[in-house]
């Protein structure tokens, strides 16, 4: 029972990174990125492939991830970063298919679709409990690290700049702000922290493969970050535990049922976590931890509900 | 020069495959036209078009057109309730957050398909016969089919949205909603009407993949992303830019193979989309 | 037909050999304990994602099976529980699935893994907890990766199968091959499964790797039939087939078609409709139909026609699990990785074909030899199976008959 319980709070610490990462680009700078599973594939994939090829240390590997992501994150906003909202969503959910193909199709790289198995893992002398005991602590101590950064950040002028331009890109240009590069920081610093959570997946399950681009996960990241509350990294952090909590608990509902096949089971799982997400998003829009915004008290025309409309 | 004479049938191959995700790719434009939002669960609403042209045609023994007419009803009839009791509180909440939200709905309705009729491959219950050949080319009388069934509601849309008074009420909207409402028009009517057309559209574009290829639960997801592309290349919101947009895609897919390994295919549409939009940031055919 | 890996040295036979005859001496030592609790079973199963047409079937069959050995009173007095996780056929949820069924379900033998995916994150996480793993998962790392004995596959290595049914083109007089796949783990074997057979023996092989997930393969076909093929192999999945073999038919194509047991199903002739489907061939690893556990699985399932390989598979897999705990009287997956491989699957022994019957004779004290539906079920220190049998079928008025 508990190294159920540890491999649920890893893979909970592993989702609060993307939702901080996806924070900072979402959240703070307002760029709608669904193509975020490709910094977390490319994070895990690079720091597999040199640990692997390479003889290098896991950490080092991971710090490759995060390297080659924060890049990947920075090349990203040269094509797109023009692109306004829905337009923003589809290309970047277009450029995460594309990774998905190469990941797929170039198997002297990424092995293809059997995908890089024995990826050396963090502690790989210790098993079971002790090795899950050992990895949710350091789990625990990246996601704090980046946590503090990310906070740093929101706090810092620069975050301050980000939401200007979240808010209203014209205004923060005409304030003299150079909007492209700052977007061009928060992709690339959101990318590394994704990239970085694909490293510490990588090296935690042992294996890493084109399954890595699930629609599912997408979901639970948007999901954890909507909960949590859009703009907050306490949101963030919170919004990813609890939906690890929720998807595995639904695991226990099925079989309450009685009468129900397996697929059906399966079905309903899915169900209840979408239905969930709906009824969350209609009740507490900003999140349970809604974003602090007392010093920025939006006018009553910047009001979420006009913003959606084109002038 | 060998390869030049595959062009021709590629191209044909590519209008005909384009046709099939013009009918879906026009649900998500007119969609986005009315209610400025993207509804991603189009693509579930292409597997209950597609089932439920199964029931009407394989449990039921109606014909193929029935099929699609059912097909048309039950997933417009649906969009219409799932948007009522998931979307609809949410207008408020900025577009981005009702997308996003979209895709939860698309997991809800996928998993109710599922939960209903399991995972197991279904087909439809349809004569089969030779291609026509024409010199070179060859055309499946089926894709034929699917490609004027295609082309009958593009254009049918296209009367309704320019000639009739419920037409012109739904361009005000998408236009101007503020305006419209005050010169009468219930945008709520309208929206619902759009929503109802669109996934009912979307509903015919599950039955045109399903007489292509077998239903299961994830046929909508297996085109959805084609579906996208072709609708923001021609300018979301833009419904003759959708059908040119699929179009356009369709060919370009079917062109790589002359170039690109055949399991690159589904990549070719968003490389599409992301070099036209450094050009044209709303779409070929977008507004400005 | 019968073909043999012909990678397996005669060493690692020796191997098999000597190890289960040391397992067999230790045979009645084990059989004396006893079982305390139920007998706790994990199903892996892929309900939902790409190997969701085949989960919900596997998990029934196994579903069936436990059921028949419970309302016969169980084994050795103890029920057998039977637990089923959903793996989405994807990694994460599958090493969450599989943490759940060890740590909370505590199960002993975990089977019906399918997707290669899952397998691979998943093993190390099983053998570490000296939990048996039986799988259907083809890629061929897995049976490399170490494992100490708790990877046990009931698949037949898609290389042989590629090789089976390439003997098979031949025998029929095809010169031209063409391979038509799907990208995924076992393409490539496939592949050169196929090659390797034909292409010594004067025959071309021409081939296209195409996207499962796309709905229209005619430009594939198009790139097929330039080649003028007269035997085209197909290797993906029931709907992407069906697609592909309906633009054959609507081209006019008269060779042989021969797909894998993975891609000619009921399903595929479904989807296919039975005019396009009709005539094609498929080489599907099975013992012969009147084995006595094919006989069985199409009774407890209700199926009149052929039944498809992931049936069978899960089918003999529940059956070597219980068997196992039954044989050795301990529910543990050490014992059932042994015995399985030294007595339940070797070759000595009273063959059996059924759960019931196989409890009845152990019962009486005798020796079983498990012969199942998909194979023999003997299997090598690495996992694998060393040979298959196989039987090639053809599709009549929409149904599969053997030819």
């Amino acid at each position: 029972m508990l190294t159920y319980i540890l491999t649920i709070l890893t893979f909970g610490g592993i989702y609060a990174l993307l939702a901080l990462g996806l924070n900072l680009m979402w959240g703070m700078a307002g760029m709608a990125n669904l193509g975020i599973l490709g910094y977390y594939a490319i994070g895990g994939y690079a720091s597999a492939l040199v640990t692997i090829h390479f003889g290098l240390p896991v950490v080092v590997g991971m710090l490759i991830g995060t390297v080659v992501a924060g890049a990947l994150g920075a090349a990203t906003c040269v094509g797109i970063v023009k692109l306004r909202d829905d337009y923003l969503a589809i290309a970047t959910l277009g450029f995460a298919q594309v990774l998905a193909l190469i990941a797929q199709n170039e198997i002297w790289l990424t092995n293809g679709t059997d995908g890089i198995g024995q990826i050396p893992r963090l502690a790989g002398s210790l098993h079971g409990e002790a090795f899950n005991i050992v990895y949710l602590a350091v789990c625990v101590v990246i996601l704090a690290v980046t946590f503090l950064g990310m906070e740093v950040l929101r706090r810092s002028p620069f975050g301050r700049v980000l939401r200007a331009i979240r808010e209203d890109q014209m205004v923060a240009a005409t304030a003299g702000k150079h909007v492209f590069s700052f977007q061009m920081k928060a992709l690339a610093v959101g990318g590394a922290v994704m990239g970085l959570a694909g490293a510490v997946y990588a090296h935690y399950i042992g294996f890493i493969s084109p399954e890595i681009f699930q629609p599912q996960l997408l979901i639970y990241v948007f999901l954890a970050l909507i909960l949590g509350g859009k703009g907050n990294n306490w949101g963030a952090v919170a919004g990813a535990f609890f939906v690890v909590f929720i998807v595995e608990g639904t695991r226990f509902v099925g079989g309450l049922i009685p009468g129900l096949s397996a697929v059906q089971i399966g079905a309903i799982r899915q169900l209840i976590i979408g239905v969930g997400f709906i009824v969350v998003v209609q009740n507490w829009p900003r999140g349970v931890f809604p974003e602090p915004l007392k010093k920025y008290r939006q006018p009553d025309d910047l009001l979420p509900e006009n913003s959606g409309a084109k002038e | 020069m060998e390869i030049l004479t595959q062009i021709p049938q590629l191209v044909v191959n590519g209008l005909m495959s384009g046709a099939i995700l013009a009918v879906p790719a026009i649900a998500f434009s007119l969609i986005f036209a009315v209610l400025q939002i993207s509804n991603f669960s189009v693509a579930s609403h292409v597997a209950i078009g597609a089932y439920a042209a199964f029931v009407a045609n394989t449990v039921f023994g109606l014909p193929a057109a029935v099929a699609v007419i059912a097909a048309f009803a039950v997933s417009g009839a649906i969009g219409v309730v799932s948007d009522h009791i998931a979307l609809r509180p949410l207008r408020g909440q900025g577009p981005l957050t009702v997308a996003i939200t979209s895709l939860a709905l698309n997991m809800v309705l996928e998993n109710i398909v599922r939960f209903s009729f399991g995972n197991d491959v279904r087909g439809l219950d349809i004569p089969i016969y030779r291609d026509w050949i024409f010199g070179t080319v060859h055309i499946a009388p089926q894709q034929f089919f699917n490609f004027l069934i295609a082309a009958v509601v593009t254009a049918a849309l296209f009367c309704l949205l320019a000639f009739t008074s419920i037409g012109r009420a739904m361009r005000a909207v998408a236009d101007n909603p503020k305006l419209a409402d005050i010169k009468g028009i219930n945008p709520e009517q309208i929206a619902r009407l759009a929503i109802f057309i669109g996934m009912g559209l979307a509903g015919v574009g599950g039955v045109l993949v399903a007489l292509q290829s077998g239903i299961e639960p994830t046929i909508g997801f297996r085109v959805i992303l084609s579906v996208f592309a072709a609708a923001v290349l021609g300018g979301l919101g833009n419904i003759p830019g959708a059908v040119a947009g699929a179009l356009v895609i369709g060919v370009a897919e079917e062109l790589s193979l002359l170039a690109l390994p055949d399991a690159y295919r589904s990549a070719v549409g968003f490389v599409a989309i992301i070099v036209a939009l450094l050009f044209f940031p709303r779409g070929i055919l977008g507004k400005r | 037909m019968k073909t043999t890996d012909t990678t397996i040295s005669r060493r690692t036979l020796l191997k098999t050999a000597a190890g289960a005859g040391a397992a067999v001496m230790m045979a009645p030592a084990i059989a004396r304990a006893e079982i305390s609790g139920p007998i706790r079973i994990g199903g892996l199963m892929s309900l939902t994602g790409a190997g969701g047409t085949w989960g919900p079937i596997m998990a029934k069959v196994q579903q069936t099976v436990v059921d028949q050995v419970n309302a016969a009173g169980g084994i050795m007095g103890q029920k057998v529980e039977y637990f089923v996780e959903d793996d989405q056929t994807n990694p994460d949820a599958g090493v969450l699935a599989v943490r759940k069924l060890i740590d909370v379900d505590k199960v002993c033998a975990v089977t019906g893994v399918w997707s290669s995916a899952v397998a691979m994150p998943t093993l190390p996480i099983c053998w570490q907890n000296k939990v048996a793993m039986l799988a259907i998962a083809a890629s061929d790392t897995l049976a490399t990766m170490p494992h100490h004995g708790y990877f046990i596959r009931t698949y037949v290595p898609v290389s042989l199968q590629g090789k089976a049914i390439g003997e098979f083109g031949l025998k029929r007089g095809a010169k031209n091959f063409y391979a038509m796949l799907a990208q995924n783990p076992f393409s490539q074997s496939m592949l050169k499964g196929l090659k390797d057979d034909v292409e010594p023996k004067g025959a071309k092989v021409g081939s296209v790797i195409y996207d499962g997930t796309k709905t229209s393969f005619r430009s594939e076909v198009d790139q097929a039939l330039r080649t003028k093929p007269d035997f085209i192999m197909l290797g993906g999945y029931p709907q992407d087939s069906a697609s592909i073999v309906k633009d054959l038919y609507r081209a006019g194509f008269e060779g042989i078609i021969c797909g894998f047991g993975t891609a000619i199903t009921q399903e595929f002739i479904n989807a296919a409709g039975a005019k396009a489907a009709e005539g094609i061939y498929t080489v599907f690893p099975s013992v012969a139909e009147t084995s006595a556990a094919y006989k069985n699985l199409q009774k407890i399932t209700g199926v009149k026609g052929v039944l498809d390989t992931n049936r069978c598979q899960s089918y003999d897999q529940i059956n070597l699990v219980l068997l196992a705990v039954a044989a050795s009287g301990q529910a543990t997956g050490e014992a059932i990785q042994k015995t399985i491989r030294s007595t339940i699957g070797g070759p000595d022994g009273e063959p059996v074909g059924d759960v019931m019957t196989g409890l009845k004779l152990l019962s009486e004290g005798k020796k079983i030899n498990y012969e199942g539906a998909s194979s023999n079920c003997e299997f090598l220190p690495n996992g694998n199976l060393p040979n298959a049998y196989f039987k090639t079928m053809q599709i009549k008025n929409g149904v599969l008959v053997v030819v």
